[in-house]
């Protein structure tokens, strides 16, 4: 099976800033992948040229084996960051709209679109006007946009903005979301393509050098313990990233003598802790997901 | 295409569905048809009515004489218009006047008519009343006075005319103004009527023209602002976008044409069953088969011109504040021709006037204007036509390349030389 999206050495620069720099990946068909980086890492601009909405300098986009100019709109649902709909019209003409530009005709749009209404559970607010609806229900809106048409392939740049609570964490939870979602991922920083393939091998390739420990007590000191790199505090648990050939065995016995241990499991590095590894704490960073319906 | 139908079938039935289009689409005929109605009905009741003056004749002589004239006026139904008292003078003919002014105020009287003692002398003959501006009225009674003038002089002189071959020899002859126009026969017409019915037209195409332009502007500019943009790119090409928007929203201006002329042709036919011959004429004209056509393309073609550039100012725009100062070189170019209307519309074919309407921008506009007025040289038509529909094409183009790279822009506005620039690229 051939991919769903491929990027050959792809570059788009603005002025003097590079905002893509000779990117390359592979997004699987039927699967979910996520493009993942810090605020400012080309995700975004990434995604507008997989779209054909800015075309790069140079290199290639293909979808679904075609230069994207010629599939992408008829065949991919995109959710873009920067989503608004017309304020003055009504939900279900909107809906109606939207679904009636990926080739259906208005009236079979609209039965589309009350099908999603009625699963997104806002079918009551069918003809309300969108000026109307909190943020949360216009970001369903936008979602059922989206996904009429039943697209091959789908794209949601920053599907869960708008959508977290105010959250301190929201990186590292994002993080969790997409290790939890994604199969496969790609990893950009300033432009470039840092890591990407499946999320088990990335793994893989970090080794099982992290521990996973919950107890109760004071855990400040364990930074201090000999062989440890560095220590991840997550309120009820927290993850401590080995140095390479340290012992497990030996933080156990450290752990254990001022702490009581509900558990200790030796565990692959999680996607933050990579993350973290691979670019550096700087900046905060944010997921971006590019699945595949 | 699909996608441009459903941009179009959007804009028009997100338009047509409000209130406020029909409200506005109702105004401008309201408006103009209530001011046709108004001056057929006025000159209907006018004819009707019955009117009463008095007369204070100083030196005596000329009062019945006048009376005897004005009383020969008839109405459409037989009945003498003018009812005349002879008022014998009392205290003098100012005192005799303001003893009359109640009867004016309470318009038992419509005026009085002094007589002072020497009809040689200035100001010698004058009308009192509340309306002085009904000119048929004041012709009549000026003839009158006139006719009572010239028999006393007569009579005084030695000639030996009796008043009936006076009468014929001074009868005054009556000068009809005639439109020469080579495609039909000589139009009868008089200069306001003209100037009425080509004003009305080219309000409504100057209104229309940059209602439209600001429609369009505004539509892309909130699809920008409300980042609803991206979205629609996600479906379509910013080309498919500014294409179906313009024509969606031509569709509704064209609508509202079609609504303005069929309003202007039952007009047309109504004023020709109500009035007769002669008055008929100017409305046969101002609303003529061929000044409804013109106006129609005329309106398409201003359409195409100004909206592409309007699309693209919205397009660079980031707010209705910066959107306001972007446009106003818009508004200007469609306001000169507009306000040049009233300089060229006494002479559609000075030197200035041809030029002008040859000029792309203004073509819309003043060629309209002179051909509402008069007769335009085919060639003046024909390459007025060429070249306002080559640089709309050219426009487009360059206005298009703006729309593409300005509706993907945010934050600062980009310059105006940078606009040019992308419009070359």
């Amino acid at each position: 099976m051939g991919s769903a999206i491929a990027l050959r050495d792809v570059v788009k620069t603005f002025g003097d800033h590079r905002a893509v720099d000779s990117v390359t990946f592979d997004v699987p068909q039927g699967e979910i992948f996520g493009l993942l980086g810090p605020n400012g890492a080309g995700k975004s601009t990434t995604i507008r040229m997989i779209m054909d909405i800015i075309r790069p300098d140079s290199g290639s986009v293909e979808v679904l084996g075609k230069p994207a100019a010629q599939s992408v709109r008829r065949h991919v649902g995109y959710l873009p960051e920067e989503r608004g709909l017309y304020k003055k019209m009504k939900v279900l003409d909107v809906l109606e709209f939207q679904g009636s530009l990926t080739g259906a005709s208005p009236r079979d749009a609209r039965v589309e679109a009350k099908l999603w209404l009625e699963k997104l559970e806002i079918a009551d607010w069918a003809d309300k006007k969108v000026e109307e609806l909190s943020k949360g229900m216009s970001q369903k809106i936008q979602f059922a946009a989206a996904v009429l048409g039943k697209p091959a392939v789908l794209i949601l740049d920053e599907p869960f903005s708008g959508m977290d609570p105010v959250n301190q964490n929201l990186f590292k939870d994002r993080m969790e979301t997409a290790e939890r979602l994604c199969k496969e991922i790609a990893l950009i920083n300033k432009g470039q393509l840092v890591l990407s393939g499946p999320l088990a091998k990335v793994k893989a390739g970090f080794g099982k050098n992290s521990i996973l420990l919950e107890y109760e007590g004071d855990g400040g000191f364990l930074p201090s313990i000999p062989g440890v790199a560095r220590v991840d505090a997550y309120g009820s648990y927290s993850e401590i990233r080995l140095e390479p050939g340290a012992d497990p065995q030996g933080v156990l016995h450290a752990v254990a003598a001022r702490l009581k241990v509900s558990k200790f499991e030796i565990v692959a590095p999680t996607l933050h802790n990579i993350f973290i590894e691979k670019v550096g704490a700087t900046g905060v960073p944010v997921l971006e997901r590019v699945g595949d319906a | 295409m699909h996608n441009i139908l459903m941009i179009v079938r959007r804009e028009y039935l997100e338009r047509v569905k409000k209130k406020s289009f029909w409200i506005g689409t109702a105004v401008f005929p309201v408006l103009m048809g209530g001011l046709i109605f108004v001056s057929i009905f006025a000159a209907a009741v006018e004819t009707e009515k019955q009117r009463t003056i008095a007369i204070v004749d100083a030196t005596g002589a000329i009062a019945k004489e006048a009376a005897t004239k004005l009383e020969a006026e008839k109405m459409k139904d037989g009945r003498s218009k003018w009812v005349v008292e002879v008022v014998p003078v009392a205290g003098g003919i100012d005192a005799t006047r303001e003893s009359l002014k109640p009867r004016i105020l309470s318009k038992e009287i419509f005026g009085v008519v002094t007589v002072g003692p020497d009809i040689e002398s200035d100001k010698n003959f004058g009308f009192y009343g509340l309306n002085v501006s009904d000119i048929s009225a004041t012709m009549d009674i000026r003839g009158a006075l006139h006719d009572a003038v010239v028999a006393k002089r007569l009579a005084a002189s030695d000639l030996k005319i009796d008043a009936e071959t006076l009468n014929k020899m001074t009868k005054s002859i009556d000068l009809v103004t005639y439109q020469e126009s080579a495609t039909g026969g000589a139009t009868k017409k008089g200069f306001e009527q003209a100037l009425f019915a080509t004003f009305a037209f080219v309000i409504l195409l100057f209104m229309s023209l940059l209602l439209y332009g600001i429609a369009v502007l505004r539509g892309v500019l909130e699809e920008k602002s409300n980042r609803i943009i991206e979205l629609l790119l996600g479906s379509v090409t910013p080309t498919e976008l500014m294409t179906g928007k313009i024509l969606g929203i031509g569709s509704v201006g064209l609508t509202q044409m079609v609504i303005y002329m069929a309003t202007g042709g039952l007009l047309r036919v109504y004023a020709m069953a109500r009035m007769s011959g002669g008055d008929t004429a100017w409305i046969q004209d101002a609303l003529s088969m061929r000044k409804l056509v013109f106006f129609v393309v005329f309106f398409l073609l201003g359409y195409f011109f100004y909206t592409g550039l309007f699309a693209a100012v919205g397009a660079v725009c980031n707010s209705e504040q910066e959107a306001q100062n972007m446009q106003q070189p818009l508004t200007f170019a469609l306001m000169i021709p507009y306000i040049l209307t009233f300089f060229f519309i006494k002479n559609p074919d000075h030197i200035a006037a041809v030029l002008m309407s040859l000029f792309p921008p203004f073509t819309p506009i003043l060629m309209f204007t002179r051909l509402s007025v008069g007769e335009v040289p085919t060639w003046q038509l024909v390459t007025g036509l060429v070249l306002l529909i080559g640089s709309t094409w050219l426009v487009f183009r360059a206005a298009g390349k703006v729309f593409r790279i300005g509706i993907l822009m945010y934050g600062k506005r980009p310059t105006v030389p940078e606009i040019l620039r992308w419009a070359r690229s």
